[in-house]
């Protein structure tokens, strides 16, 4: 154990270093969901005024779904970096060393963590100045701020599997943004549930993406929604353990 | 006890591709072992199952007394790998690399920077120590990599095709570096498709083609298995097409087989190099046969590496299934 979380440490530290030393993409993870935050805040600034629309503001309402489109589009990179690592040859160096080989999936979730919760810190803090209000205050970011990132993780698994089933990056990216789009889209992330058509309210009640939304969204508009965090979390718990078998599985075929 | 111990070592690819069929060698503490042969000979294939790295279908690989497929991870502790494909972190600077690769073998904090140090002077990177790694030459990024491979100061250390890339004065002098380390009780298995490096390294040599071992020994053990020096008769310019009918004519002269035959030009081994090359310039002249030149030589890794693969260099690349759909990007 404490083992495992040396060693995992060890391989969070760089991806970290990386993460600093490389500034245009530092800014760009940072910089892209604000711009999304932006936009969709502005074009659909008047939905509040539907009929059924139950929230302050249309901001309001987006905040938590442009902290799940974060955490989407961060999982991604996280199956991006492992291409790259495997191209360098640098998967080879961690395999030759004396560690773990479940210290080197470790150490990776750990760094992607740690990215979705900084970029979700800033959206939270973007937000506020743009007008949002936090109805759970500090100890609700800081559970937004978890689930974004546990969920982000789960994900992250899934961008994992298609990294290292295809070994190509680019082809991870573009399915990832193919599978990202639908997935937000189908859910109750820019229209409410009572808004929706009929049959895409049903889907998106298969949609996890929704669960995280309605669970965040809660904590930012309503207060502590006990049943809708339990949910989130149970899905996202679910989800990990999918995602996190095949990765598992696609790992070892990589490295066998 | 030797330090690698290999018996009847098969590893076949999903695909039926037999890249290593049932090898057998050992490798002495302190020696520095060549494994030589062609692109696609098994090669990387042997090495990487030594390292840990790739999993044998049969037979046996121990390392140090510890069997590769039992205990890995002890297996890891105590070499040294670099692969023919360099293996750094663009991002990281050449310092931060090393570290990196001290603290994943165990070593601490403190322990890692001066052992990274240590490393950066001996390879003469320590003035270029604190840039990115994506800012070094292929020679700089050589050394760094071999510096990553020697980061927990390993008794033995794998090298696949060390000096691929690098130009002639950086191959020399990784060459230096290679016989010091060596010198300080390092030892070295390396593979090669430079015959050059296997005579200017190897204390000791295996020669692999397809996946077999076709002869062991020492590189001069090897030339001499030839018979003598070698009589080399180059023919006129046009006269190409001569060479299997004097190939026939001084085959007879030959103590090791038949004379071997290359682009417009013949080759012979002989024990008594003086006397036959009369015999050779007789028989020529009364066939009428224009010679542009007639040379008595030693016979060199060359010769022995042609006489046991056939002749033939094949390029065709056997790669591990697994890294298949990986293109590594060359560097």
């Amino acid at each position: 154990m404490i083992r495992t979380f040396r060693e995992s440490s060890i391989l969070w530290g760089r991806l970290m270093r990386k993460m600093v030393r490389v500034k245009l993409l530092l800014f760009f993870a940072l910089f892209q969901p604000l711009l999304f935050l932006l936009l969709f805040s502005q074009v659909f600034d008047r939905l509040d005024q539907l009929p059924g629309f139950a929230y302050d503001s249309y901001l309001q309402f987006l905040v938590p779904s442009i902290i799940a489109l974060t955490a989407l589009n961060s999982a991604f990179q996280s199956g991006i970096g492992m291409v790259t690592d495997i191209e360098d040859g640098l998967l080879d160096k961690f395999l030759i060393a004396p560690i773990r080989r479940s210290s080197i999936l470790l150490g990776k979730v750990m760094a992607d963590a740690t990215r979705m919760a900084l970029q979700a810190l800033i959206i939270v803090g973007v937000s506020l100045i743009m007008g949002a209000r936090f109805e759970t205050g500090v100890l609700g970011v800081l559970m937004m701020i978890v689930l974004a990132a546990c969920f982000g993780i789960a994900w992250a698994g899934l961008s994992n599997v298609i990294a290292l089933r295809t070994g190509n990056g680019e082809l991870t990216m573009m399915i990832g943004i193919l599978i990202t789009f639908p997935v937000l889209f189908l859910s109750t992330s820019f229209m409410p549930s009572a808004l929706l058509p009929s049959w895409l309210d049903i889907v998106a009640t298969f949609n996890p993406i929704t669960y995280i939304v309605e669970a965040v969204r809660a904590l930012v508009n309503t207060g502590w929604d006990w049943n809708a965090i339990g949910k989130a979390f149970g899905v996202t718990a679910g989800l990990a353990v999918v995602t996190f078998t095949a990765a598992t599985a696609a790992f070892r075929k990589v490295i066998s | 006890m030797p330090l690698i111990e290999v018996s009847n070592l098969v590893k076949v690819y999903p695909g039926g591709i037999r890249a290593v069929d049932d090898i057998t060698f050992t490798v002495d503490r302190g020696e520095v072992f060549g494994f030589l042969g062609p692109n696609g000979a098994g090669k990387t294939t042997t090495i990487r199952i030594l390292v840990t790295l790739l999993a044998p279908t049969s037979g046996t690989a121990v390392v140090d007394g510890i069997d590769v497929t039992v205990a890995p991870e002890e297996v890891r502790k105590r070499v040294g790998y670099a692969a023919q494909f360099i293996g750094v972190d663009d991002d990281l600077t050449a310092r931060e690399n090393l570290v990196l690769q001290g603290r994943l073998h165990g070593l601490s904090k403190t322990e890692a920077r001066r052992r990274g140090d240590d490393l950066l002077e001996i390879l003469q990177l320590t003035a270029a120590a604190d840039r990115r790694a994506g800012t070094f030459s292929g020679g700089m990024k050589r050394r760094l990599d071999l510096g990553q491979a020697l980061s927990h100061d390993p008794e033995l250390l794998f090298l696949d095709e060390p000096t691929i890339g690098l130009d002639p004065p950086t191959r020399r002098a990784l060459w230096v570096y290679l016989r010091e380390l060596n010198a300080r009780g390092v030892t070295i298995f390396l593979t090669t498709q430079y015959l050059e490096e296997a005579d200017a390294l190897a204390g000791r040599l295996a020669i692999i083609d397809e996946g077999v071992i076709v002869i062991e020994g020492t590189p001069q053990a090897l030339k001499d298995d030839l018979g003598g020096d070698a009589i080399t008769v180059t023919l006129a310019p046009g006269d190409g097409s001569q060479v299997e009918r004097v190939a026939e004519l001084i085959g007879q002269y030959s103590d090791a087989g038949a004379a071997r035959t290359y682009d417009g030009a013949v080759r012979v081994f002989t024990r008594d190099a003086a006397s036959r090359l009369a015999d050779v310039v007789r028989t020529l002249d009364s066939a009428g046969i224009h010679v542009a030149r007639l040379e008595v030589s030693e016979p060199t890794l060359d010769d022995v590496f042609l006489r046991h693969t056939g002749g033939k260099m094949r390029v065709e690349e056997v790669k591990p299934r697994s890294r298949m759909m990986f293109t590594r990007k060359p560097r």
